[in-house]
């Protein structure tokens, strides 16, 4: 267990590196290099070198990722070219607010998803398991944008039900209420596209269980119906959808740029398209590695989870399952 | 004559397909006196597991349903009960084990609790109470040191050690009959010896009927007092075990016995194998479902369908060769291949 | 035993088939996929749908006689029908019908382009790691977790804020981060085939390292490869209409169904519907070419419908072009 985890832990450090390297590498990449955007337009060429040697920009490149790397191991995660403002300062704030929204639509898919999925593999083709076959494609079809634009132009324009974007109004600031009218379209929107996956992906586990050998046996016991499937069956089918949980689990943090962007929520995802625009590399950088980070965290949590809930996972054994 | 515990009568069983219903079975008659073994015996795809999972009602969860006849278990047509009666029939007066031990246990809960569900739904009993009762089964079937086994999961114990815990389940309620589908065909020769050992001494033990169901001629004779040899989903010879080995009547079950390797053999004597595959269940041949296989296939075998006939008293088999109407007269003067036994 | 029994001894293997007709060389593999595929009617949709977007971007010119990029303030928000503008025009001036048929090139050639990139970057790597295994499959296979730690949406964004919106960055970088999963699929192919016996074969008679390669095992990998390349175009054509609607993909003068759609959000109260025909279009070519994979898929491997790969391989591309 305990080799486990620090093997993992290892391993993730490494891919973390690799990852500060690859997107340090990247920025460095750059036509012309990060100068002309970080360095204020219109200044003569002594000032902007002044300016370069503060910001020590010209130093080597090892020098200037060491010392950089070095910042982040202490927390810092820089200043942004304009304006300087710390990065922290930026990115905190939408972490908050993107949790909010993905939790929301997350906690909701899994709701709806879960037991829907289970009820369509006993009901295989009713009319049930083709609505969520219909959705399944639907949604995966679909560019999440436009259906975000389309709520947006009935439930906003067309009949004023529901507000057009932001987190709240003007001057409603930090009411629930107005908070949860504000949650209605993208939630919608993101719970769309979740449910495609999550709805298939918990039938056809559920699916594959029922037709193994040991449900065949709980009913030669005489185990009822419902219980042959709500304690022999959903056991079973549950440790792999508990394991695509555990994936998306970094989701509620790294957010949805484009959901954000649609309904101009207040987010990490929004955060990072508008740095983008605006070449602010550092936020970029900050922000993609705050992501890995989390994206790392829930593989590790997923591993340690599928253990928990498989008796015949051993940690650190992948061969371990069915001997 | 004893008492029938259990008598199957004219079972058609099947599917429904999108091409139709395929009958796996068809006008099957057989019974179970009480306390005694009957072999099913056949190659895969003949329908003898189909047999089984019509008696325990399982069928209905494959996609497939009883269309005709009665299945009579102390009395009571099991064909026409609901599957609310059957759970209180299963596991209870009936319990089945399969021929997978590994997959045939839930991964996900110890083989104590496995064992004392059953227990539990059956005979009301406390979780307690059934979990002791669960380590005296496990000590039944013969597991060394039952109070640790209990608590451990299936994927910690040998395919051997499974099956045992897969017939603990089954016995947990001391059924009167009991269903084993090839209950050693995954396991090594050595254990299959023992796990057959073990179900003559529990039969004996707790005097339960016992239908069996193999491919293996060889387990058939070790454990079968009466043997039906079905063939592409009907019964084409029955008798009891002595009479089918001393008398095999049906052209198939002489083909099947002798296709057994045996030590008496001579070394490098080619093996005995019947020609050609049982047929699928969606194009059975005209006339005997047997005759493109038969060695002594004849005109009326390709055009009709052959009679039930009996050999001797109580031994009867499904071949034209036994009947008046079908020439017996023009075997009998062909030389008949006696089988050397 | 009797010589009667001897003479019955005789092992014929197969039944004979009595009074057939001699059979003609069994169909191969291509044909009777394309037998089943043909009567599949969703898949055979789907070739429709795609053949007819294909043909209109093709012959767009033709089609039409506006230039998409014409600005004409004299004709701005024109109303469907007047004056030759099949579907009207939009706020400046720009005929919709013709902007609907050149944005269907951009995207078909997008979402053609990334796939066979993926599939040459993924059928190479995957090769080379499944074929020599080792240390140079375990470099690879953690190149495969770094890159499937980043969220790749944001890999999307980042390297275009970097290096630019220009098209072929864009097709670049969409291959950079798709390639993953046919390298996995085509590694697993490698090592499952390794071990047959044919390969063994092969290797006895002499058949060189690359021969084995391509003669045996890329031909079975083949099919598997088509079934995820179809997924991808759709994924890609999602990825580029996202970052077009972010102002990170394509840019006017030129034209695509993400860039329409992200004009006629802000122009949502004076034409609604110029936010309706770019999604309809986004739509039916994904679901088009989502069918089509599922048709070669099935006529296949009728028993697997929905197999968890195939369905994880939909969620990736849910949280890579649309989350």
């Amino acid at each position: 267990m305990t080799e486990f985890i620090i093997r993992r832990t290892l391993q993730s450090v490494l891919v973390l590196f690799l990852i500060t390297l690859v997107t340090f590498g990247l920025i460095h990449a750059a036509p012309g290099g990060p100068f002309q955007i970080m360095l204020a337009p219109g200044l003569s060429p002594e000032a902007m070198e002044i300016q370069a040697h503060n910001m020590g920009l010209d130093k080597p490149l090892p020098m200037q990722y060491l010392s950089w790397l070095g910042n982040l191991l202490q927390g810092d995660l820089g200043y942004t070219f304009k304006n300087h403002v710390p990065i922290g300062e930026i990115i905190w704030p939408t972490v908050k607010n993107t949790f909010i929204l993905m939790s929301v639509a997350w906690l909701l898919t899994l709701v709806i998803a879960i037991p829907w999925g289970i009820y369509n593999s006993t009901k295989e083709y009713s009319l049930s398991d083709q609505t969520a076959s219909f959705i399944s494609y639907i949604g995966f079809a679909m560019p999440t944008f436009w259906f975000g634009i389309i709520l947006q132009q009935i439930f906003s324009i067309k009949l004023d039900l529901l507000p057009l974007a932001d987190m709240y109004s003007m001057d409603k600031e930090g009411q629930f209420g107005d908070l949860m009218l504000h949650l209605v379209l993208p939630v919608t929107v993101l719970t769309l596209g979740f449910l495609a996956a999550y709805v298939k992906y918990s039938r056809s586990s559920m699916m594959e269980v029922l037709n193994q050998d040991y449900i065949r046996t709980a009913r030669a016991k005489g185990v009822q119906e419902g219980k042959v499937i709500y304690k022999h069956a959903l056991r079973n089918a549950l440790i792999p959808i508990i394991t695509i949980i555990a994936l998306d689990l970094p989701l509620l943090v790294a957010g949805a740029a484009i959901t954000e962007s649609v309904f101009n929520w207040p987010g990490m995802g929004r955060l990072f398209v508008q740095m983008a625009v605006a070449r602010e590399y550092s936020v970029l950088m900050a922000i993609t590695l705050l992501t890995a980070v989390i994206v790392i965290f829930g593989n590790l949590l997923a591993d340690l989870l599928y253990a928990v809930v498989d008796p015949r996972v051993q940690l650190g054994k992948r061969g371990g399952r069915s001997a | 004559m004893e008492e029938k515990l259990l008598e199957i009568e004219n079972l058609t069983a099947g599917f429904l397909t999108v091409g139709g219903t395929v009958k796996a079975t068809e006008h099957l008659s057989i019974s179970i006196e009480k306390g005694k073994t009957v072999c099913l015996v056949g190659e895969s795809g003949s329908g003898k597991s189909v047999t089984s999972l019509a008696v325990m009602r399982l069928i209905d969860y494959n996609g497939g349903a009883i269309l005709e006849g009665s299945i009579k278990f102390q009395g009571e047509d099991l064909a026409k009960k609901s599957q609310d009666e059957m759970i209180r029939i299963r596991g209870n007066k009936i319990a089945m084990i399969f021929q997978d031990p590994m997959s045939s246990l839930n991964p996900v809960y110890t083989i104590g609790d496995q064992i004392a569900e059953s227990i539990m739904l059956h005979r009301k009993k406390g979780k307690k109470e059934a979990r002791k009762m669960a380590v005296d089964m496990l000590r039944l079937v013969g597991i060394p040191a039952p109070e640790i086994r209990v608590k451990q999961y299936p994927h910690e114990l040998s395919g051997g050690m499974c099956q045992r815990v897969v017939i603990a389940i089954a016995l947990a309620c001391d059924p009167s009959l009991l269903i084993a589908d090839e209950p050693t065909t995954a396991l090594d020769v050595t254990v299959q010896a023992q796990i057959l050992d073990l179900l003559r001494s529990l039969q004996k033990e707790l005097g339960m009927s016992i239908l069996l169901i193999t491919h293996d001629m060889g387990v058939a004779a070790e454990m079968a007092d009466r043997i039906a040899v079905m063939y592409a989903g009907i019964i084409v010879e029955e008798g009891s075990a002595n009479e089918i080995f001393a008398r095999p009547s049906h052209p198939y079950t002489e083909g099947l016995l002798k296709s057994v390797p045996g030590l008496e053999g001579a070394r490098g004597e080619e093996l005995y194998t019947i020609r050609g595959n049982i047929p699928g269940l969606s194009q059975l041949p005209e006339g005997c479902r047997f005759h493109p296989r038969c060695p002594y296939a004849k005109d009326i075998c390709r055009e009709k369908a052959p009679p039930v006939m009996a050999v001797t008293e109580d031994h009867y088999a499904s071949c034209w060769m036994y009947s008046e109407e079908g020439g017996a007269a023009a075997w009998k003067n062909e030389t008949k291949p006696e089988v050397s036994r | 035993m009797s010589e009667a029994n001897l003479q019955t001894s005789t092992v014929i293997p197969q039944v004979e088939v009595q009074a057939s007709k001699p059979l003609k060389r069994p169909p191969g593999p291509w044909r009777t996929a394309w037998s089943k595929f043909r009567r599949n009617p969703y898949a055979v949709t789907g070739l429709v749908v795609l053949l007819i977007f294909i043909i209109g971007g093709a012959a767009a010119p033709w089609l039409t006689k506006y230039d998409p990029a014409k600005i004409d303030m004299m004709f701005v928000n024109v109303k469907a029908g007047t004056d030759g503008h099949l579907l009207g025009t939009d706020e400046l001036g720009r005929d919709i019908f013709a902007r609907l048929l050149y944005s269907a090139r951009i995207s078909l050639t997008v979402g053609f382009s990334v796939a066979a990139g993926s599939v040459i970057i993924g059928a190479i790597i995957g090769s080379i790691s499944g074929f020599f295994g080792g240390f140079i499959d375990t470099c690879f296979m953690r190149l495969v977790d770094v890159m499937n730690s980043i969220p790749l949406l944001f890999l999307n964004i980042l390297v275009l804020a970097i290096f630019g919106t220009e098209f072929r960055y864009m097709i670049i970088v969409l291959i950079l981060t798709s390639w993953m999963s046919v390298a996995r699929l085509v590694r697993g192919m490698f090592l499952q085939l390794r071990e047959m016996q044919y390969v063994e074969a092969a290797r006895a008679i002499g058949v060189s390292n690359l021969g084995i390669i391509f003669k045996h095992l890329l031909r079975n990998a083949s099919f598997p490869i088509i079934v995820n390349a179809t997924l991808m175009v759709g994924s890609a054509i999602l990825s580029e209409s996202a970052l077009s609607y972010l102002g990170l993909g394509i840019q006017a003068p030129k034209t695509s169904w993400g860039l329409m759609l992200s004009n006629a959000q802000e122009f949502m109260l004076v034409d609604p519907l110029q936010a309706v025909y770019p999604g309809v279009c986004i739509l039916l070519v994904v679901l088009a070419v989502n069918f089509i994979g599922d048709g070669i898929q099935d006529s296949l491997n009728p028993r697997q419908k929905m197999s968890e790969r195939r369905i994880d391989r939909w969620r990736k591309s849910f949280l890579k072009s649309k989350i």
